[in-house]
């Protein structure tokens, strides 16, 4: 029996043949499942809708123009992620936003972050706010995150991918990926929860006695 | 052994993963059992992620497909896959 992630492999493998036989319209096709991902991929690392877009396209462009130099032994996904992510750091560089390859200190060894313990800490109210204030904060959380956490971020927790996959759309050890992961996780975590207690629904009642 | 809280937050996210040994697995659940701190580090922590991959239903921006079908129709009459 073929496996499902096989089944597409092979059908991925025919539209690329077939574009780079001269049928491009296929290259629709082939990109189709991908779009949305692309585009949220980038969104994350960019923060910004119009320049997400545009960092969308200008990947798509690249991919179909540099078809032919697609290396079977990625995953055609892998190799247009990571092209996603190079035209994404691009923007960001002409933004002159933060510095690319920024290595945090510690980040080879185990990762020391030291998570925030606060007073009401199992507050993460998922159904006291509202779904759209809900999403809004996660989405403020994210962008107060470094660049290269956003990444890492977006491609496995938002994206799906595998550990070894985000790897590989890195071009980083499969070591660092986990590392990297660990602090965004906690870091996410803490900015969120600090975001959520500064809800003005926390607003202390004055004067009562206890 | 015994886990302290800084080996528990080492661990987190491999054990979010699952990508953990049983004994570790184990080890990381004997000390949330008993450490309010880690269990609420631990909860909140999956809690966001799930917030997180609820991302993914997030709309394109309206047109986005047209859009991107137009660009690379333009480009596809001018230049091929190299």
């Amino acid at each position: 029996m073929v496996e499902p992630a096989a089944l597409k492999k092979e059908k991925e493998a025919r539209l690329i043949e077939d574009v780079l036989a001269g049928r491009h319209d296929q290259f629709h096709e082939l990109i189709a499942p991908y779009r949305r991902g692309v585009y949220l991929t980038a969104y994350d690392i960019l923060q910004v809708a119009a320049d997400a877009e545009e960092v969308a396209q200008e990947a798509f462009l690249k991919a179909f123009r540099a078809l032919r130099s697609f290396r079977r032994e990625s995953q055609f996904s892998t190799w247009l992620f990571r092209i996603a992510i190079n035209e994404a750091r691009m923007k960001l560089r002409r933004r002159r936003e933060v510095p690319l390859e920024t290595v945090f200190p510690g980040e080879d060894e185990d990762g020391d972050y030291t998570p925030l313990m606060l007073a009401d800490w199992r507050e993460i109210p998922s159904e006291a706010l509202l779904r759209e204030e809900t999403r809004r904060l996660v989405q403020e959380s994210i962008a107060e995150l470094p660049a290269n956490y956003r990444e890492v971020l977006t491609l496995r927790d938002v994206n799906g991918k595998n550990i070894a996959e985000t790897s590989e759309i890195l071009g980083i050890t499969i070591g660092n990926t986990k590392a990297r992961l660990l602090r965004a996780r906690l870091m996410l975590r803490d900015i969120f929860v600090e975001r959520t207690q500064r809800k003005p629904a926390q607003q202390p009642s004055r004067g009562v006695a206890p | 052994m015994k886990l302290d809280c800084k080996h528990i937050w080492r661990e987190l996210s491999n054990y979010l993963e699952g990508d953990i040994s049983d004994k570790v697995r184990r080890e990381v659940e004997a000390h949330v059992a008993q450490c309010r701190h880690c269990a609420a580090l631990l909860d909140s922590t999956h809690n966001v992620l799930v917030l997180v991959a609820d991302e993914r239903r997030m709309e394109l921006p309206g047109g986005f497909n047209a859009r991107l079908r137009a660009r690379l129709v333009q480009e596809m009459a001018i230049s091929s896959p190299e």
